[in-house]
């Protein structure tokens, strides 16, 4: 019997009792549906993640002074530093040859309170990097510039400002602020303030408030600490190191580690936002799988039934010469199509249901004023993913239709033969 | 002489509930090949049962049986699938054909398990429908066709292998005594117009009429064999 008659027979088979045919293969579009809708939401999210970070760059490490442990003695407030990023180690990472840039950072502390000042209004705001181009959420773009240009990571005197902060103080000529001379208020709980004068570079389709160059943050944070020579005792708050390759970089935080740094690269985050999104595939994925476990049982029923059904049929073909695996070969393959007509349907209805979820997110966010890219798609349904639950659906019919397909090439041919 | 079957002390022994019942108790039986011989007897008899051991759909309880120079009852499930494929043709009372496929599918089936390509089991499927005298009734299905035609199907069915020996049990069971008498003509036209080694089981005198030997069974054992009665 060659494979094109047992999947001609196998076929006509199936389609003398479409509906059951139909019935049984429902609990395997279920599975896959759910499988694949599951999984494509992993492989979008884990898409447009990874999108996001390659245009931060992998290749970029960052680089903290080490603390002391917290004790009894230190345990409000930061514990003293043990390791101190010193100009001079920026100096020396600058002249490694897998290093391409050494961007120095201050942190200022969150209880500080600043305001910006335009002309006669003064609201209250945060204070970004310069060049911070981080994702604010897994799913915004960098920002982008409205009017003026973007600012470099150092350039004293300078200033950014956001649109949603501009919105905020009913600011809509963004044209007309760029050289515009602003004051950013330092009020310290002791009372006093310090105004710092800056000329506005630039307005960023941006939810972060103003950024500030290095400079000018080490300049806020020695004032509201009274600490002039705040650099060399405390040295820098963190180093963004940018290196040549992703590889240069894994070298270089194995290096950085030894010397006793706190290192931490963009690489070890997404690391750790797929291991988060591999066990969320792995716990919604084995909903899809307890669906097609029971959707197995289907099947076996199906073929059950259909093995007392055609118990004389078996035995006609037994006595004009069919071989016992001839017979298990049919059983298989129909409840094999069965699965495989299960697993089109799921990968289809996943699909679809990934696409309307996708716009119905989308809509949702922009609902609730939440800017994403134009063409995102959290559902991504690739090739392998249309393979494997194809392959998955086939196999857990074949599976099913083992047991049946065994009784029906067992059975006695003589007893077949006269079963009514 | 050329012996197509031979049976030596062949039994068969039934488990029906908590008792056995010998269907059989010992048959030698031999036949030549070109032979047309009827097996009669009351029911109950054993005939069925000799027919069943002879074409391999069952096995025997105690004795043999040999099928040109093959022994049987030793056999494994490969080599009898490979016996009911080449060696034997059955045709049955109640024609087991399958419904949903036409005549010329019903006929051509046996070579589907042989492997024969589509194209050529259609075309052998229609030499021997016109052999039977149904070449106008290729594409009709069972239902569309009388008993006399199924049995014709049947009977092709049988012969698309081309068996050395053909096994009909009761195969005017089913039918009218003019067709049964037709459907008997043209199994005595294939034994002596093609040589075809014939064992049929019936308990009508007239059917057996048409054998050379007739073979008559009793409680498991030959009773009678000779010519005829």
């Amino acid at each position: 019997m060659t494979w094109r008659d047992l999947f001609k027979t196998a076929l006509s088979n199936l389609g003398r009792h479409r509906v059951r045919t139909a019935l049984s293969s429902v609990g395997v579009t279920v599975g896959i549906l759910t499988m694949v809708t599951m999984l494509s939401l992993g492989i979008g999210v884990q898409r447009e993640m990874i999108r996001n970070f390659q245009s931060i760059g992998l290749e970029t490490l960052t680089l903290r002074p080490k603390f002391e442990e917290r004790s009894l003695f230190n345990q409000f407030g930061e514990p003293p530093r043990t390791k101190l990023l010193t100009p001079a180690l920026a100096d020396e990472l600058r002249t490694r040859s897998e290093v391409v840039t050494v961007v120095p950072r201050i942190s200022l502390p969150g209880s500080m309170r600043i305001s910006l000042r335009i002309d006669d209004q003064e609201v209250n705001i945060w204070v970004w990097d310069a060049d911070d181009e981080s994702p604010a959420d897994p799913f915004s773009s960098p920002p982008e510039v409205v009017a003026g240009r973007k600012m470099d990571s150092d350039e004293p005197g300078h200033i950014t400002l956001s649109t949603s902060l501009l919105e905020q103080m009913d600011i809509d000529d963004y044209q007309a602020l760029i050289e515009k001379e602003v004051e950013l208020v330092l009020h310290a709980p002791r009372g006093d303030t310090a105004a710092f004068p800056l000329t506005v570079v630039g307005v960023l389709d941006d939810r972060r408030g103003v950024r500030l160059g290095f400079s000018d943050q080490l300049a806020l944070k020695s004032w509201w600490y009274s600490d002039p020579e705040l650099l060399e005792t405390q040295g820098y708050d963190a180093l963004t190191v940018r290196t040549t390759s992703l590889s240069a970089a894994t070298r270089l935080l194995d290096d950085l580690e030894e010397q006793g740094f706190e290192v931490r690269s963009m690489k070890m985050t997404l690391d750790m936002a797929n291991r988060g999104i591999l066990i969320m595939q792995a716990m919604l994925g084995s909903v899809g799988l307890v669906a097609l476990l029971v959707a197995s049982l289907g099947i076996a029923n199906t073929m059950i039934m259909a093995v007392y059904e055609r118990t004389k049929e078996i035995g006609i073909l037994k006595a004009v010469g069919a071989a016992p695996r001839q017979i298990r070969g049919l059983f298989i393959i129909e409840a094999s199509l069965i699965g495989l007509i299960g697993g089109v349907t799921g990968t289809v209805g996943g699909w679809l249901l990934g696409l309307g979820l996708n716009r119905l997110i989308v809509a949702i966010m922009a609902w609730q004023e939440i800017t994403i890219p134009q063409n995102i798609h959290f559902f991504a349904v690739s090739w392998w993913l249309v393979a494997l639950a194809l392959v998955f659906a086939t196999v857990v019919g074949l599976l099913a239709g083992l047991y049946p397909a065994a009784r029906a090439a067992r059975l006695d041919p003589l007893e077949a033969l006269r079963y009514e | 002489m050329d012996t197509v079957v031979r049976t030596v002390g062949l039994a068969r022994r039934y488990k029906m509930g908590d008792a056995f019942v010998d269907a059989l108790r010992g048959v030698d039986l031999t036949i030549a090949r070109g032979e047309f011989v009827a097996l009669v007897g009351p029911s109950g008899s054993g005939k069925s049962t000799v027919l069943n051991l002879i074409g391999g759909l069952d096995r025997p309880t105690s004795g043999q049986v040999w099928i040109n120079g093959v022994e049987l009852s030793a056999s494994d499930e490969r080599t009898l699938t490979r016996h009911r494929r080449q060696h034997v043709g059955f045709v049955f009372q109640s024609f087991n054909l399958l419904p949903r496929l036409t005549a010329e599918e019903n006929v051509a089936l046996p070579l589907m398990f042989s492997g024969v390509p589509e194209k050529e089991r259609q075309a052998r499927a229609r030499v021997f429908l016109e052999q039977v005298g149904l070449g106008a009734r290729l594409t009709h299905r069972p239902t569309q066709l009388s008993g006399g035609e199924q049995q014709r199907v049947a009977i092709a069915r049988a012969l698309i292998g081309q068996p050395t020996l053909l096994l009909a049990d009761e195969p005017t069971g089913n039918l009218d005594t003019t067709t049964g008498a037709e459907i008997m003509a043209l199994l005595q036209e294939l034994n002596q117009g093609q040589g075809l080694t014939l064992l049929v089981v019936t308990h009508d005198p007239e059917v057996a009429a048409f054998a050379d030997r007739i073979v008559q069974l009793r409680d498991g054992r030959i009773q009678v064999s000779g010519g005829q009665p």
